[in-house]
């Protein structure tokens, strides 16, 4: 599975809010042109949703909101930066998220989901590509080291 | 000619209508005949009916010749000296106990010892006889297996021949009693001998002929031809010289289904196909003949010993062959319920009896065993499928078709499966269900409402990273359920559903209260609950029938 199917180079930002809520919703306006059949409205929802069950906060930083969706023919991934941090995420370990990644995928592409996830998270899980990402200046050389790492 | 042609075509309709009311056949011809001839309408005319006699004796033949084409040398292994000795038993026991009663009422009434031993026995032969199609049909409408229904078939396909072969006794020595031989006693043992012994070899010589003819013979017509062509011959030639016909025509059949049993499978086939019209037209003429109004009132009372005759003697006939045959006690206890049924062959003879012996004797031979037939036919079948059902017999030979339809969701519904929800971080989902072999759990709201289903195959995937079970929940493995049956759904629903949507489970849910969880259908445990049944029940059929060869 290649990231850089899913991941285009504008689908990667520095984030300006500093609240889980609208670090989401600045994600979600990432994805929102390549949204068709659903409704922004209906992304943010699930993505509500899913963050009430538990928080995908999964520490060492690393957030990964992910939702499945009835209507999407593609999957999609963006990822938002913050070198301060997100302090409100809720993650296992209490520590504010810095690399927030966003995974769409289509509701019936399940195998697809759980492998994207699992590339994400296999990714993140470096420590050198960490603070490659963010410790890099500009958007673009955020979205070089993740495409390429695992070079 | 119009009128047979209107007879064929009444009998077979009646038939058909009496067949719908589950009762065979044979008795709905006869109820029409009944209503064309002289009881009701008089369409058929006495003249009518003389003339149809040849025909009678060629339908008998046809009667005769398919029943020798059942003894073939192979029923006898197959079904053993136990089933001879339960067939000789409850066929004698008919006999003996309706000759006994009939004649004595017969001598009571008459005040004539020939006559009532005449009687006695004639009836007491037709008696024997059970009738296979109305007793294997219900056999097989329920399903029945087991040591009594394999009983019940075997006797049922061979008494018939008893019935013949002692019918061509009881007829000779009645012949010889109602003084209706002419010369001495010795002359009458003679003239009976010759009936019997120059029946069985004019039959068996005829067979060797047809068989010879039959190798040659290319195509199914001509065989037919042949066929047919040496009954009429035998039947012709047997009352030319004043033999037996049944007995002669069966005696062909016996003869050629030993000498060429796979060429005569064929031969007897293109008969039975054949056949149809000449037994409506046979039966209906049966029917027509019959004039009620003409039924005296000690035909009546002899009908009526006849039936509980006939019903006690089988009784205790197939109790003590059961006994004496070693068989299950089931066969003992039931088998006597089973062989009620009295239909063509019974009628036949009867006619077959009115044609030898003129007058009162014969009518009332006929009135009785049509009247007897009727009863017989309407308890019959109820009383073998109390029998079978006594016996445990019922839906021993079920299919997993059958057995899938005669469930319900609610008997295969696995309600202790263990129900998720949607929060249960993954990591949890997969301590839990290391001990249970379900396929797929259902995943329910708080208030037990069904959300989803996560299956076995999409946690598997949740493998790929060991990472994932950490922050993954059950929603994010979970999917909406396709579809979802209730408890009262049928199973073979649900079965077809599930194949439709190529799913190996479904959710139960209930129907009033929205969609709460009940429990999960899988597939999978539908077929092994569904093979242990059929093993559990073809275990207890063929088990002990086994043990009954």
């Amino acid at each position: 599975m290649e990231l850089s199917d899913y991941l285009t180079r504008d689908r990667v930002i520095i984030l300006k809010s500093d609240t889980k809520p609208a670090v989401i919703d600045e994600l979600i306006d990432v994805l929102t042109s390549c949204l068709e059949g659903v409704t922004r409205g209906q992304l943010a929802e699930s993505i509500n949703k899913r963050e009430d069950l538990m928080s995908t906060g999964i520490g060492l930083g690393i957030a990964v909101p992910h939702v499945r969706l009835e209507g999407l023919s593609h999957a999609f991934v963006a990822v938002g930066i913050s070198r301060e941090g997100i302090p409100d995420y809720e993650s296992i370990d209490g520590e504010p998220a810095h690399i927030i990644v966003l995974i769409v995928a289509p509701q019936g592409r399940h195998e697809l989901y759980i492998k994207l996830l699992a590339t994400v998270v296999g990714l993140l899980k470096k420590s050198s590509l960490r603070s490659r990402i963010t410790e890099a200046e500009t958007s673009f050389e955020i979205y070089t080291a993740l495409i390429n790492g695992n070079a | 000619m119009v009128v047979i042609g209107l007879a064929i075509f009444f009998g077979t309709v009646g038939g058909r209508i009496f067949e719908r009311l589950r009762i065979p056949q044979v008795v709905g011809n006869i109820f029409i005949g009944l209503l064309l001839g002289q009881s009701v309408l008089g369409l058929i005319s006495r003249e009518t009916i003389q003339n149809l006699e040849p025909f009678n004796y060629f339908a008998l033949s046809v009667i005769g010749f398919l029943i020798g084409g059942e003894l073939h040398r192979d029923v006898f292994r197959k079904h053993g000296r136990r089933f001879i000795t339960i067939l000789l038993a409850e066929g004698l026991g008919a006999f003996i106990v309706v000759g006994l009663f009939v004649g004595w009422t017969t001598w009571m009434i008459t005040g004539d010892l020939a006559i009532a031993i005449a009687l006695g026995s004639v009836l007491g032969a037709i008696s024997s006889a059970t009738a296979p199609a109305a007793t294997v049909n219900v056999l097989w409408e329920y399903k029945a297996g087991g040591p009594l229904t394999t009983t019940v078939f075997a006797i049922v396909a061979m008494d018939d021949a008893l019935a013949l072969i002692l019918f061509s006794f009881a007829a000779g020595a009645a012949t010889i009693l109602t003084g209706q031989g002419t010369g001495g006693i010795m002359a009458s043992l003679g003239r009976v001998g010759w009936e019997l012994a120059g029946g069985v070899i004019l039959g068996i010589a005829t067979g060797f002929l047809l068989n010879l003819v039959l190798r040659r013979a290319k195509d199914r017509d001509s065989s037919l031809a042949f066929i047919i062509g040496a009954l009429a011959l035998v039947t012709g030639i047997g009352k030319m010289i004043e033999v037996d016909t049944i007995l002669a025509s069966m005696a062909l059949g016996f003869t050629i289904v030993n000498l060429a049993p796979r060429r005569s499978d064929k031969a007897f086939k293109i008969v039975e196909e054949f056949a149809p019209p000449i037994f409506v037209l046979f039966f209906v003429s049966v029917g027509a003949q019959l004039d009620i109004g003409g039924m005296v009132r000690w035909m009546w009372i002899l009908a009526f010993v006849y039936v509980i005759a006939r019903t006690v003697g089988k009784f205790i006939g197939a109790n003590i062959g059961s006994k004496l045959g070693k068989a299950a006690p089931s066969v003992s206890k039931y088998l006597g319920l089973c062989l009620f049924s009295q239909a063509g062959v019974a009628v036949g003879l009867s006619i077959s009896a009115s044609h030898r012996f003129s007058g009162d004797f014969g009518t009332a031979i006929i009135m009785i065993v049509a009247l007897t037939t009727f009863i017989a036919q309407v308890i019959g079948p109820p009383s073998v499928k109390y029998a079978v059902k006594k016996a445990g017999e019922v839906g021993m030979r079920i299919t997993e078709e059958d057995l899938i339809e005669s469930y319900r969701v609610a008997d295969m519904v696995n309600k202790t499966t263990k129900s998720f929800l949607p929060d249960t971080p993954l990591e949890t989902v997969l301590g839990e269900i290391a001990e249970t072999d379900e396929l797929a759990y259902p995943v329910v709201d708080d208030t037990g409402k069904l959300l989803g289903v996560v299956s076995l195959n999409e946690l598997r995937r949740s493998f790929m990273s060991r990472e994932l079970s950490k922050f993954l929940v059950v929603y994010d493995m979970m999917e909406s359920p396709s579809a979802s049956v209730t408890e009262e759904t049928p199973l073979a629903e649900a079965v077809s559903l599930m194949k439709k949507l190529e799913v190996e489970f479904l959710p139960v849910v209930t129907a009033q209260y929205g969609d709460k969880l009940v429990g999960m259908v899988e597939q999978r445990e539908i077929r092994q609950a569904i093979s242990r049944e059929i093993m559990r029940r073809h275990q207890v059929a063929e088990g002990e029938s086994a043990d009954m060869a």
